[in-house]
């Protein structure tokens, strides 16, 4: 191993699948080899037994379309508002200089602390739900889009002013779309955030999702249940960020060629 | 007649951290008649660029005119085109998309685009090319499409900051010569900022020598040369001869700057 060596696609695949098989390996030998109470931690058969059960029997399908609708639904909604409202902040100064404080503000306001305001002004249904992912993402995606497009290359815009550009066209033919595989990046991070927020917010006053489910089974002891939930939920990430990464990669063809 | 008219042009840029006010440039006059090509040669951070930069729009004068066919530059514009040292192509738009930037912000009909555009990138020697990204071209062939992309806009002047500065000598010598054939068929007004004494010689019908900071014109010579001109011009004595005076010129000024350093 020499520092930056590349490594092959083949190695690189085998590598990456090698620990999943150290940890399966691990953690079948601390369970099988009754090292660890079933109690406390379910062994890997357990577990996909448990994630059987779940799906024939329990309707753990309508949990998962419940919890991909909540992420999908607050996840757009914070989009919607943020990125139109990031390129005008990192395209107009005097915009960027009135907002960006309080924006920076309350990115630090933990969207879990809000769960119960929420609960109190929108009740338990779905419109908390969306809420908890939408104040947890939309001030992350403003700051975030405002320093991508803030960065732009100044050369590029000057360029675009010599051949005669008005203000209109420096936003939408040079801001926009040198900024646009960015922001779709940005948007593809965040997404990973929103996984977590509903989460949180399907613990407590739920009465579906993953989260529900593992709040359920927490009662039950059932850490099989548990474990295959957050299993799902890794699944799921792992899938839409793949989903992402080739959609931007299509859609953004030059920034690859 | 006059084309361009740059009057009693100065900056100085204000003070920032503690440091003084920079003078870079002094008031400078000059004027370039239709259809000349000037180049502007002198030590590197003499103030040329920021002198061309003006004349562009893109940094305002401390005092003083820019005057182009009567009537004053206040900003940038689709009249003035220009070409940059760093490569300033749109990334995201193909060869011909890049060529037609201009015509398009100015709402000229896409068949129409295509049309001028695929003329311009056969003028550049880039048929083949028209839909490749500025990332899959040579340094070469991306300057080639950037000087396209300003002169499909058809403007009064080209304005060129050392455009070949980044390139190899090879490559360079071979643009200079590209250019010099659009300008020499076409006529156009070419204002060309250099540190290259040769450039400036080979592509001027006259060359003025900036002195370091703050900048002014030290010099105006006029290059008698006949065109069309070839690379074999190079090695004639009269090229030679004007070479000389011009590095005793510029050395003169590139050492006061080395004594600053």
């Amino acid at each position: 191993m020499r520092p930056l060596h590349p490594v092959t696609s083949k190695q690189r695949a085998a590598y990456g699948l090698a620990f999943f098989v150290l940890f399966v390996t691990l953690w079948a030998s601390a369970t099988f080899g009754g090292y660890i109470s079933k109690t406390f931690l379910a062994s890997p058969l357990t577990m996909l037994k448990e994630g059987w059960d779940l799906l024939t029997k329990f309707g753990f399908l309508f949990d998962i379309g419940m919890t991909i609708w909540r992420v999908l639904g607050g996840f757009a909604l914070a989009a919607i508002v943020a990125v139109p409202l990031g390129v005008v902040m990192g395209a107009y100064k005097s915009i960027e200089a009135f907002l960006e404080p309080f924006v920076s503000f309350a990115r630090y306001l933990p969207a879990s602390a809000f769960i119960p305001l929420l609960i109190l002004w929108a009740g338990i249904g779905e419109l908390q739900k969306l809420l908890v992912i939408f104040i947890g993402s939309v001030f992350q995606i403003i700051l975030m889009v405002t320093v991508t497009v803030g960065n732009t290359r100044r050369d590029l815009v000057e360029a675009a002013y010599t051949l005669g550009a008005s203000d209109r066209g420096i936003i939408g033919r040079v801001l926009l779309p040198s900024a646009a595989p960015e922001i779709a990046e940005i948007l593809r991070l965040v997404l990973g955030w929103a996984w977590t927020y509903v989460i949180v917010a399907e613990l407590i006053g739920s009465s579906s999702g993953i989260g529900h489910m593992i709040t359920d089974s927490q009662a039950l002891l059932n850490t099989g249940q548990i474990i295959f939930g957050i299993i799902v939920i890794g699944l799921i990430g792992l899938v839409s960020d793949f989903l992402f990464k080739a959609f931007n990669a299509w859609l953004f063809p030059w920034k690859l060629a | 007649m006059t084309k361009l008219k740059i009057d009693q042009i100065s900056r100085t840029f204000p003070a920032r951290h503690g440091h003084p006010p920079t003078r870079a440039l002094e008031p400078i006059d000059l004027s370039v008649a239709n259809n000349d090509f000037v180049t502007i040669l002198g030590p590197s951070g003499c103030g040329k660029s920021t002198l061309l930069r003006i004349v562009a729009g893109l940094d305002r004068p401390t005092s003083g005119r820019v005057i182009l066919d009567g009537k004053e530059v206040s900003g940038p514009g689709a009249d003035r085109g220009m070409v940059f040292q760093s490569y300033t192509l749109f990334p995201w738009l193909t060869v011909r998309e890049n060529i037609a930037f201009g015509l398009r912000e100015r709402g000229v009909s896409e068949a129409e685009r295509n049309k001028i555009a695929n003329g311009f990138v056969h003028r550049i020697g880039l048929s083949g090319f028209e839909n490749h990204w500025p990332k899959q071209l040579s340094g070469g062939m991306q300057q080639r499409t950037a000087i396209a992309r300003a002169l499909a806009n058809d403007p009064k002047i080209l304005l060129l900051d050392e455009p070949f500065g980044a390139l190899d000598n090879q490559t360079r010598v071979l643009m200079q010569e590209m250019l010099l054939g659009i300008w020499e068929r076409d006529q156009k007004t070419v204002l060309f900022v250099t540190h290259d004494i040769e450039e400036a010689i080979f592509l001027g019908s006259r060359v003025i020598v900036m002195s370091a900071r703050p900048g002014r014109i030290k010099a105006e010579i006029a290059v008698d040369l006949p065109h069309p001109r070839s690379y074999k011009i190079k090695t004639t004595p009269g090229f030679i001869g004007l070479k000389e005076r011009l590095v005793e010129e510029i050395r003169a000024e590139s050492l006061k700057v080395a004594a600053d350093a």
